[in-house]
């Protein structure tokens, strides 16, 4: 009875209940969750499902530079606005449909942000989050004041519901299975990038930069790659608002926009995606469920924020936590290895 | 020889310029001079402003009691947000904590967030709409001078700024206080080694860049003759902007650099249509960061 035959049983459970919380969340949101919006059958609870989501990727993709990289970002919500505008105008000005505007809108957007990151990334905490805040108003400018091309403050009609090669998903449960599937599997992605030696690199930037830089870490190479990646995401997620909404203005993409996402990660724990994940959830359905409140809901934006900075710095679901959450998902790279790591000491980062 | 267009204009830029310095010049104290990163401050201005507002609907004081009124409420106004978004982020004062960079990123996000709070409150009691200042108190009488037209407003918001300048300038470098604020800056756990009362020069500066904050928040009020509550946010960007030009911990850099920012404004709405002219200030902002990342007036300190 040594060690090693204990060990293997014990893996497999923890292997086993891995699998139980990805598949839960799949099924939630694949089964159970369209099939209480059908019966509800209400377009309300599709348009705040949908919202819920694409603000779960916002969330996601601001935690890989924010989280992950540690780099402030105050213009997220300009490279959500980049996306939409590339969808819409593609839309309405090429009429093309949503197969290839997805890939494009989070293309021009990841190409926007490499082009103004090649002057900023230099730039180290407060200079970088008041660049990007620079950043993310220009922008916002562009869209407002570039009337011929955006048309300005008074927005962009999209005509083109959801398709795939043809085929119209623009049913209101199409819809929420175009977007629910794209954003499982670009958080899906942003997981699997975060949690590997690639995530590992940017948090030595985030924990340390010189010394990441003198350890051989190419940091300001790796900020721009977090910086491009996570624009191009918000880009996906713009893409999917401009078609689900069908009507876009600079007003959805300011810098208020910004701070909630921010907001969503602080709150959910900054280096955590799924705290990401629920503290995007938290901050829009919140406010839904308390419709009552009205006005007050920005209000609360701003409080849920302070009082998480004040009282949970580590947010609801801190890294640490968050680490242990994601090593028994995704068991393989921390898996014990052989009998002398039998008693459950994980080797860590391999 | 001169256009006297341009002369206006050149005059307008100046005006707008001074308008900025004024807001720069009690930002600059907190953000740059006490190196403390504070968000919070435009919502100090748009609290000046309101309360300037309030004390006018309500009483219709002498201007001198309203801009009193507006310095008490923003001495206030500074105290609490020292209290409430800083005070506990110095809740461990080893000298590891007090350099990190996620204490100061901590109190960046804290100050956020409470001016988020500050501006939605505002938007729930007062609407978001603006609200006019009663004619009988605007500061905009116009005045000939020469070929150009100014207006009262631009002579005493001169007035203002050259004296919270000249007398920062005395605060800081001939007094006390003032050089307890720079040991401060420089070095709080060094500063507290030497007997300095470090929470209540912190506290001090706070109150006494809040109160410059809202004296502008009602001068701004009165000169434009609107108040609302996302009033802040602009100048607030702007004022930044004027700040790192200058070089951060440098006052008189940040005015000069105001009113470059100013004159630079009402230039380019000469060329380009006025929803443009704010790019002037965001692309100031980065073409300092990149390439003069010291400022332009301003001392050697850790940057990019």
């Amino acid at each position: 009875m040594n060690a090693f035959e204990n060990a293997a049983p014990a893996d497999g459970l923890t292997r086993r209940r891995g699998l139980l919380v990805p598949a839960l969340i799949l099924l939630l949101v694949f089964a159970a969750l369209p099939a209480l919006l059908a019966g509800f059958d209400k377009g309300y609870f599709y348009q705040i499902a949908n919202l819920a989501l694409i603000f779960v990727l916002l969330s996601a993709s601001m935690h890989l530079v924010t989280g992950v990289a540690g780099l402030l970002h105050l213009g997220h919500a300009a490279f959500y606005g980049v996306g939409a505008y590339t969808a819409a105008l593609l839309t309405s000005k090429l009429g093309l449909g949503f197969t290839v505007t997805l890939p494009l809108s989070g293309l021009v957007a990841a190409l926007v942000a490499f082009l103004v990151a090649l002057p900023t990334m230099r730039l180290v905490s407060i200079y970088f989050a008041v660049a990007t805040l620079a950043i993310g108003q220009m922008l916002y400018l562009v869209m407002l004041n570039w009337v011929d091309f955006t048309k300005g403050p008074n927005g962009v009609i999209v005509s083109k519901g959801f398709e795939l090669f043809g085929f119209s998903l623009s049913g209101r449960l199409g819809a929420y299975y175009t977007v629910a599937a794209v954003v499982t599997l670009s958080v899906i992605a942003i997981g699997r990038l975060s949690h590997s030696y690639y995530g590992n690199a940017l948090r030595s930037i985030r924990e340390d930069d010189q010394c990441a830089d003198a350890m051989g870490v190419s940091t300001v190479r790796l900020k721009m790659e977090a910086f491009t990646l996570s624009a191009f995401f918000a880009g996906i997620a713009g893409s999917l608002w401009a078609h689900m909404t069908g009507y876009i203005s600079p007003g959805d993409f300011k810098f208020s926009e910004s701070i909630l996402i921010l907001a969503m990660v602080v709150v959910g724990g900054l280096g955590s995606l799924p705290g990401a994940v629920i503290g995007a959830l938290l901050l829009i359905l919140l406010p839904e469920g308390l419709r009552a409140l009205g006005d007050f809901r920005n209000i609360m934006v701003g409080l849920v924020m302070f009082l998480s900075i004040l009282l949970l710095p580590k947010g609801l679901l801190g890294e640490v936590s968050a680490l242990r959450l994601v090593r028994r998902q995704l068991g393989a790279a921390w898996r014990n290895t052989g009998p002398a790591n039998g008693k459950g000491e994980g080797i860590g980062w391999r | 020889m001169f256009d006297p267009y341009y002369l206006q204009q050149l005059a307008i830029g100046l005006s707008l310029g001074m308008t900025y310095a004024l807001m720069a010049i009690g930002f600059t104290l907190i953000f740059g001079v006490l190196n403390v990163v504070n968000f919070a401050h435009g919502e100090i201005y748009t609290l000046g402003a309101f309360a300037g507002l309030v004390l006018i609907s309500a009483t219709a004081p002498p201007i001198v009691a309203v801009i009193l009124g507006a310095l008490a409420i923003g001495a206030l106004a500074g105290f609490s947000l020292e209290r409430i978004a800083f005070k506990p982020f110095r809740r461990f004062t080893d000298e590891a904590s007090l350099k990190s960079r996620a204490m100061r990123e901590s109190t960046l996000l804290s100050s956020l967030a409470v001016s988020i709070v500050v501006r939605e409150a505002l938007e729930i009691v007062f609407g978001s709409q603006m609200r006019s200042v009663p004619f009988e108190y605007l500061i905009n009488t116009p005045v000939r001078v020469g070929p150009v037209i100014l207006v009262t407003g631009d002579f005493i918001i001169f007035g203002v700024a050259a004296a919270m300048l000249i007398g920062l300038q005395y605060l800081l470098t001939r007094t006390r206080v003032g050089l307890a604020i720079r040991a401060v800056s420089n070095n709080p756990l060094g500063a507290k080694y030497v007997g300095i009362d470090t929470d209540r020069t912190i506290i001090t500066t706070f109150v006494v860049g809040s109160m410059m904050g809202a004296a502008a928040g009602i001068l701004m009020g009165l000169y434009y003759g609107a108040v609302f509550p996302a009033m802040g946010f602009t100048p607030g960007i702007k004022a930044f902007v004027a700040m790192v030009m200058g070089g951060l911990s440098s006052i008189p850099g940040a005015v000069i650099c105001a009113l470059i920012l100013g004159i630079s404004e009402s230039m380019a709405t000469t060329f380009v249509s006025s929803g443009w002219s704010d790019m002037v200030a965001y692309g100031f902002l980065i073409l300092t960061l990149i390439f003069f990342p010291n400022g332009l007036f301003g001392a050697r300190r850790e940057r990019v």
